[in-house]
């Protein structure tokens, strides 16, 4: 073959150097693509490969505290409960029931379930596991959900009985859908979870198992799990592999799927012209948004942040900058395809002359303000910055990396910033409407979110949700930007089932990678 | 006496690796708890990000970090990673290791290239092989090295489709060695060829300029009127002191080596220091950080000691003085 002959010249130079790489892991056997055997073919596993980088080792412990390293660790490990495209489904439990008070959760689990090491899964395991990660903070990402837990008791093989010092609405969404069960045999032993990386850390009750996993190319190898306790999964193999450029891996079949959010909305309608992909539509749960500095005058008056909403025409960013990949955002946080949204807020319409009629009568034209942000919303920032200087103020835009920004904001040494977020399919969310900075401080705002916190009935909590995004979209501490869409464009030859989860996976992961996907459904 | 300089260098360098990225805004624990452009932030109470910091020594005074750090570091140990939970020594070979094969493969070329087409457009002075070379490697030379890497990509990997679009290595590869060594060089192709590409000009231009400021001395001249051969005008008297800027120039660009070439890494994914360090950086990961610029400059130190040594060896004026 000709690559070889290509090849053949560096490779002498190459095989010196391979010498002293390690084995860089077993490779799975067999090999897919090396059997060319016409004859007998009668199952080639069926791989589905997906981009993506190095998100960490896929252990509960191990990966980067982020979705797309969640969706890696989801793979191996279970909750008790699930979502679908629909909402909440018994998973580890078969069902479960809630005390009047809100304050006991009973958990009956599925029988017979295994470990990948063949050992059952039992309600100890589940006992285990949440005493453990209430043990252990280096694993942040449950600590503050459990804090409230109070006991956990296996009754009997099968159930499970949590008792919580004060009620928690989001309970299913915030622990028993997040929380992986890990099995106690492993990890009674294991002192600093943080370090444990053997390959016991990532033998978990899911539907894949881990066999290559490469930190430095980013790339994971998953089998299926024959005996998941589901069904075997509908793909034999599931691979993630680093690309820099995901359209370009999608048209030359080096992945199956991928996604692609807000700005990227021309690549999207490129693809679809032109290759033979599929596309799936959902929301990124995701909103940019400017943040005021309500510690500092004058940004403390709600009449001078009304006066800048008035403005700035969201809409015009939408469309220059997002080419309408992206939609313009509820003043209340919460994403409008949430059942939390509340439609009746105020809109503050773009009104250029009001808005310098407010800042005359504030006595404030002419005001100087700095304007935060990265450089992947500096296009954004320009335009916010036409907009307050045609009405009058002055905007200097200071540019920085993300962890910089990320730093001043949360030490609030800003005046303006641009920053976004994901998570706005939970209310719980709402907890720090201007995350990560810490300049909003309203009593009447932290009790409703307490109340809400602690609602029991769901209508009831519904009712205080609406009320905060009511208390948001008048008090204005940010002003939010858009909400961007996502697609996933997939190769529907390879596997068709690609969807996306009511609310995100997890508390709002905005990808199309929840593992009912490779399961007979 | 060189020695204490060169401790002395070192020690500084240690300290500003230390010091540098904790005095650039944000922190590990920031970057941890949520990246905004992925999923939702993790909301950390006070406990829980004191108990955090704690874990990982950031909660004590910089200057005893500053001496824990030291300490550690006399007795080998480059720490834990914050971001990539992983100890930092093995974190770096991994990325080393590609580094230097992307590297050091392409330095050998674009070294011997560079330095031969350099000899033969000078003897050739303005000749048409001359002005042939000149203006190809120029106009080569000034493409940014991602460009060419993406147009290497579009047309070799795209159109062509005889190399991957990516990464150091295939997802499946069967186990003997041979197959594999095939399979990394095939990896290594492209991007080995864009910086070729990128780096071939300065060495170019460097041996050329030499080599004709060389050619104008009087020594040659001599040695041309005593009617020597002109191999041995080349050989013997013009080479050698075209040498020395090049042997400079080689020992500042080793320090590369380690360093890795961030915008042909980014755009072929390879896995090398350039996007450890990047992403280090990003992720504010001080103990890679530290250990990355350790390495780099260990390396530049190093390159800078063989240098001199060689120095004293071709050039007996550097030893009388």
């Amino acid at each position: 073959m000709r690559r070889s002959t290509l090849s053949l010249l560096l490779a002498l130079v190459v095989l010196l150097l391979a010498g002293c790489m390690p084995a860089l892991t077993p490779t799975p056997s067999p090999p897919p693509q090396a059997k060319p055997s016409a004859t007998s073919t009668p199952q080639e596993p069926l791989t589905v490969t997906y981009p993506g980088r190095d998100w960490g080792y896929p252990s509960p412990f191990g990966f980067y505290p982020r979705g797309p390293g969640y969706i890696r660790m989801s793979l191996i490990f279970d909750t008790l409960v699930w979502k679908d495209e629909k909402g909440f489904i018994p998973w580890l439990a078969d069902s479960w029931e809630t005390s009047p008070d809100g304050l006991t959760w009973t958990f009956t689990l599925h029988p017979g379930v295994l470990w990948q090491d063949g050992q059952p899964l039992t309600a100890e395991d589940v006992a285990f596991t949440y005493a453990y990660f209430q043990k252990h903070t280096t694993a942040f990402k449950w600590c503050a959900s459990l804090q409230d837990v109070d006991t956990i008791k296996a009754q009997d093989q099968q159930t499970v009985i949590i008792t919580l010092k004060k009620p928690l609405a989001g309970f299913l969404a915030d622990v028993a859908g997040t929380v992986p069960i890990i099995p106690k045999h492993i990890w009674e032993k294991v002192q600093d979870p943080a370090k444990f990386t053997s390959p016991e850390a990532v033998i978990g009750s899911g539907p894949f198992k881990l066999v290559q996993y490469s930190k430095e190319e980013g790339r994971y190898i998953y089998e299926a799990n024959p005996s998941f306790f589901k069904g075997k999964p509908i793909i034999d193999r599931l691979v993630f592999v680093k690309v820099q450029d995901s359209a370009l891996a999608l048209k030359t079949g080096t992945v199956d799927a991928a996604t692609f959010w807000g700005k990227e909305i021309e690549a999207v309608q490129k693809l679809l012209q032109e290759e033979g992909l599929r596309s799936v539509e959902g929301p990124s749960f995701w909103v940019l948004q400017l943040i005021f500095n309500t510690s500092k005058s004058p940004l403390d008056q709600p009449a001078f942040r009304h006066a800048i909403a008035q403005a700035i025409d969201r809409q015009k960013i939408v469309e220059q900058v997002t080419h309408g990949g992206a939609i313009v955002a509820n003043l209340g946080i919460i994403s409008p395809k949430t059942e939390w949204y509340n439609p009746n807020l105020p809109t503050y319409k773009y009104d250029p002359s009001k808005a310098r009629e407010a800042l005359q009568s504030l006595g404030l034209v002419g005001a100087k303000f700095t304007l935060l942000t990265t450089e992947s919303f500096a296009r954004e920032a320009e335009l916010i910055k036409a907009d307050l200087e045609k009405a009058g103020l002055q905007i200097e835009i200071k540019t920085g990396d993300r962890s910089t920004v990320d730093g001043l904001l949360r030490k609030n040494a800003f005046d303006l910033a641009i920053n976004g977020h994901g998570g706005i399919a939970n209310p719980s969310i709402l907890d720090n409407p201007v995350w990560p900075a810490s300049c909003y401080h309203n009593e009447r705002y932290n009790e409703l979110f307490a109340a809400q916190a602690q609602a029991v009935n769901a209508e009831e909590r519904k009712k205080l949700v609406w009320q905060l995004q009511e208390l948001l979209a008048e008090d204005l501490p940010v002003l939010t930007l858009y909400h961007p869409k996502m697609w996933c464009l997939y190769n529907p030859q390879v596997l068709d089932s690609w969807f996306y989860t009511a609310g995100g996976v997890d508390g709002g992961i905005p990808l199309p990678l929840n593992k009912l996907v490779f399961l007979a459904r | 006496m060189r020695v204490a300089q060169y401790l002395f260098t070192t020690l500084i360098v240690l300290s500003l690796n230390f010091f540098l990225p904790r005095m650039i805004p944000g922190d590990p624990l920031s970057t941890l708890t949520g990246d905004p452009s992925a999923d939702m932030p993790i909301l950390l109470t006070d406990e829980i990000r004191g108990k955090l910091l704690h874990y990982y020594g950031l909660d004590r005074p910089l200057g005893e970090q500053y001496i824990l750090y030291l300490r550690n570091l006399a007795r080998g140990d480059l720490g834990w990673s914050i971001y990539y939970k992983t100890p930092v020594a093995a974190l770096l070979w991994k990325h080393l290791r590609w580094t230097l094969l992307l590297m050091g493969s392409t330095m050998i070329i674009y070294l011997s290239l560079g330095s031969f087409l350099g000899v033969l457009s000078a003897w050739h002075r303005g000749s048409k092989l001359d002005t042939g070379l000149l203006l190809g490697i120029f106009g080569l030379g000034s493409w940014p090295s991602f460009f060419t890497a993406m147009l290497l990509i579009i047309f070799f990997s795209v159109k062509l489709n005889l190399f991957p679009i990516g990464g150091a290595t295939s997802i499946y590869t069967s186990g003997n060695n041979l197959t594999r060594a095939l399979d990394i060089a095939h990896h290594l192709i492209l991007p080995s060829l864009a910086l070729v590409i990128a780096y071939l000009p300065s060495i170019y231009f460097l041996t050329r300029n030499a080599t004709l400021s060389a050619l104008g001395e009087n020594y040659i001249r001599t040695a041309r009127a005593k009617g020597l051969s002109e191999s041995l005008v080349l050989w013997r008297h013009t080479l050698p002191n075209v040498f020395l800027p090049l042997i400079t120039m080689i020992a500042m660009r080793l320090g590369f080596l380690v360093m890795g070439a961030i915008t042909v890494e980014v755009v072929f994914s390879y896995p090398g220091m350039g996007t450890l360090i990047v992403e280090a950086f990003a992720a504010r990961d001080y103990p890679v950080l530290q250990g990355a610029f350790l390495l780099i400059t260990m390396a530049v130190l190093c390159c800078n000691l063989m240098a001199e040594i060689l120095y004293n060896r071709l050039d007996p004026r550097v030893k009388q003085q």
